[in-house]
């Protein structure tokens, strides 16, 4: 698993088995989870046929002010023959917002509704993060129009020319956030990490190198990647003033390329969204990896050790048996 | 710490099957086989390292050390590459019974005899865990683990090892599957005292333990192990039907019709004689099979013989020959004296093969016959007057999952990550802290 997919796969389980076809409707009171303090509850609470699916996310007001209710009311909306949108004061308690499925009238008829309308509620939390981000995209498109990038500029350099946005930031975990600057020519998406433990900081410098590399090396596509451990960004030096926790950032720069389409836009959200969680996920592989060795290694150098050990013959053996105390054996002849 | 709010992950990991979920859940999330598969040959990343000439030569001989010189390279071969992937070419669970049927992968259990045997294997397990199905990122959660009886403290500190230095997980606490198992029983209504001292009877798949527990301890030296488990029923299933010339004898088949009509009778002659009388008592179970052709399998007097191998295990194995009720009684009166009146009082189920109807029932009364003969033998001897020993089975609803159930249920009280060893402890002691746990406070 090289990465890590967007959908929950709990959610995508729970849903295939209700909406299949001979299912036996149950209780269900389940909490499920999700990467950066996203929590799901999924619950029958009135009737077995009626699912309610809440999601508490940890920077909800910061999303909100970014349109996030709007955008989910208008993915969620095209089912909502047999799904009511409960959000703000009407989610769930402890939830942020909130989706109520009644199975009995959900008549999808080909596999392919189905299947959609699993992929969409498994991809809550991402389309949850999406709006802010979607926003920035938007206001690139306008900045773009009102004043076109210098074509010449391919490398990214900054030019004079160049007109930004607001800088959208979105704290999404205790000290952690992810900033969005939207500009004329490129959107920067800004991510600022701590690791709690000192090795992680080593692997994440050598993997971030290889992020930088890849651009250099061979996969020009790639969005260019920067990352500072200890300095703050220019982009964000307004809103992060001091870096007191150790804070590394890590920078993507979106080009025009990875914006073009909406399917494009869609893509780069998903992977974007996911990357801390991809990161982290991937600086925990490489040490199991590395412990993989190291317990091979040291399963060599026994085995070295053990050949070195010098054969005792029988009679030696006899003529050192000693007791407890140290004391010898005499032979009495 | 920001893990304050989110859900304790409970992982078991059995020989057979492992079950994930969160605290507070009434049944686990993923029940899993406990599998792995891995690329079979010249790909994997030990065996590369085996055909090195020597092990000693310093360049290149980690993954992480060619990824960091590959980049120096102007193009690293692909052969590199590929390699460099091998350590993330890997399926666990359904997935890895699915891979493990095509070319190039082959498939490990790294949990044998309850106990981990492939380190290796298992922290990808886990990995994959913890990242692909329950979605959660380790340093925000705290884990509860389980252990079976008499797992040697070296084996805890692995764990820890794991835990702590791989995954960095908030909070760590690992707690003996059997006192889980006494934890899960307190949903039963007839559990009155939420005490930790019980006899625990697990029968799962391949192996059946008597356990006796006192006040959260488990008595090791009383530990008895039976090798009569739902894999022999089964099998016992399957051969009565090949005896018998049925259609359909697969090992399928056989599952399905122990899942679905054994139960455990109360007299075995009675019973035989209640089935020639009323034929109608034999029923029949369709099978479908691959080709739409719908098979009809009688079901006959396997319904009640098969659970009876518990009770007479002579019908069918040779070499292991003691009832099940003997063993829990030979087992408590192995224990100290002074809990034997406990463990008598509550006995409790779990694992799949003791949720056949009854089952409670019938333990019940073989042991309290064979409690009473004593008790009557002793008072004949001695003249006086014994006060009784009351002897309980209690079954309840959750005993399929029960220790996992019992996991959830302690790990969503709020004094348990007070409980748990927090990777500070861990950084400052070193892992033989994991070696001791204090046990739950029994809430009264």
């Amino acid at each position: 698993m090289l990465l890590l997919q967007p959908e929950n796969l709990l959610i995508e389980k729970t849903f295939t088995k209700a909406l299949a076809v001979g299912y036996v409707p149950m209780t269900l009171d389940r909490i499920v989870t999700d990467f950066d303090f996203t929590a799901y509850h999924i619950s029958t609470p009135q009737e077995k046929t009626g699912i309610l699916l809440s999601v508490a996310i940890k920077c909800w007001n910061d999303l909100v002010a970014h349109g996030t209710t709007e955008l989910l009311d208008t993915i969620y909306s095209k089912y909502s023959a047999f799904l009511q949108i409960l959000s703000e004061d009407n989610a769930e308690p402890g939830y942020n917002y909130s989706l109520y499925i009644q199975l009995d009238k959900a008549n999808l008829a080909t596999e392919e509704e189905k299947f959609t309308l699993i992929k969409d509620l498994s991809l809550l939390k991402r389309n949850s993060f999406a709006a802010p981000f979607l926003e920035a995209f938007k206001k690139y498109t306008e900045l773009a129009e009102e004043q076109p990038a210098d074509p010449n500029n391919i490398y990214g350099e900054d030019s004079a020319t160049r007109s930004d946005g607001k800088v959208i930031a979105l704290n999404y975990r205790d000290r952690e956030s992810i900033f969005i600057k939207p500009s004329n020519d490129r959107v920067t998406v800004i991510f600022s990490t701590i690791f709690s433990d000192e090795t992680d900081r080593v692997f994440s410098k050598i993997f971030l190198q290889e992020f930088s590399d890849a651009r250099k090396r061979s996969i020009q596509k790639a969005p260019q990647v920067i990352n500072s451990h200890h300095e703050i960004p220019l982009e964000i030096q307004s809103l992060e003033k001091e870096n007191n926790d150790n804070k590394s950032y890590i920078t993507f720069v979106l080009f025009p390329r990875h914006l073009s389409t909406e399917e494009v836009q869609w893509n780069t959200i998903t992977q974007i969204g996911t990357f801390r969680s991809y990161f982290h996920y991937h600086i925990k592989i490489v040490k199991c990896y590395l412990h993989q060795r190291m317990r091979f290694r040291v399963q060599s150098f026994t085995k070295v050790l053990n050949r070195a050990r010098r054969e005792v013959s029988e009679e030696e053996h006899k003529a050192e048996r000693k007791t407890a105390s140290g004391r010898r054996f005499e032979q009495r002849n | 710490m920001a893990s304050i709010n989110t859900p304790a992950v409970v992982m078991d990991n059995g020989t057979g099957m492992t079950k994930l979920g969160f605290a507070g859940n009434d049944a686990p999330s993923w029940v899993i086989p406990t599998a792995i598969a891995t690329r079979a040959t010249g790909t994997s990343g030990k065996s590369t390292v085996s055909s090195k000439p020597s092990f000693l030569s310093t360049s290149g001989a980690t993954g992480a050390g060619n990824s960091i010189t590959g980049t120096s390279s102007p193009s690293p071969s692909l052969s590199s590459i590929k390699r460099d992937m091998a350590d993330l070419d890997f399926y666990i669970g359904d997935e890895a019974l699915e891979a493990a049927k095509g070319p190039g992968y082959s498939l490990h259990y790294p949990v044998r005899h309850g106990q981990i045997d492939n380190w290796d294997q298992m922290e990808r397990f886990w990995e994959t865990s913890i990242f692909k199905y329950l979605k959660c990122e380790p340093e925000d959660h705290y884990f509860l683990l389980t252990e079976p009886p008499l797992n040697p403290p070296e084996n805890r500190e692995n764990t820890a090892e794991i835990m702590f230095e791989s995954f960095n997980c908030a909070g760590l606490y690992i707690a003996v599957q059997a006192v889980l198992a006494l934890a899960a029983s307190w949903t039963s209504s007839k559990v009155v005292d939420r005490t930790l001292t019980g006899t625990v009877v697990d029968s799962g798949d391949g192996v059946t333990h008597v356990i006796p527990v006192a006040e959260g301890y488990v008595i090791a030296s009383a530990i008895k192990n039976i090798p009569l488990a739902g894999r022999d029923i089964t099998s016992f299933i399957q051969t009565m039907l090949r005896e018998r010339g049925e259609p359909n004898s697969s090992l399928k088949t056989a599952e399905e019709i122990k899942q679905k009509f054994c139960y455990v009778c109360p007299d075995i002659v009675k019973e035989f004689a209640k089935y020639d009388n009323n034929p109608e008592m034999f029923a029949k179970y369709m099978v479908d099979t691959v080709s739409d052709r719908k098979i009809t399998v009688d079901v006959g007097y396997e319904g009640f013989l098969a659970p009876e191998i518990f009770f007479n295990p002579e019908i069918a194995s040779s070499d292991f020959l003691t009832p099940l009720p003997q063993i829990v009684d030979t087992v408590i009166q192995a224990s100290p004296i002074d809990v034997r009146k406990n463990l008598y009082k509550n006995i409790v189920l779990s694992g799949g093969s003791t949720m056949f109807k009854d089952f409670g029932r019938r333990l019940q009364r073989d042991l309290k016959t064979i409690v009473n003969e004593r008790v009557a033998l002793s008072e004949s001897l001695s003249g006086a007057k014994s006060s009784g020993v009351q002897v309980q089975v209690i079954s309840h609803k959750r005993q399929k999952n029960a220790v996992w159930f019992g996991g959830s249920l302690l790990a969503q009280t709020s004094e348990f990550k007070s409980y748990c060893h927090t990777k500070q402890d861990y950084e400052e002691y070193g892992p033989n802290i994991v070696r001791n746990f204090s046990l739950f406070n029994v809430p009264s």
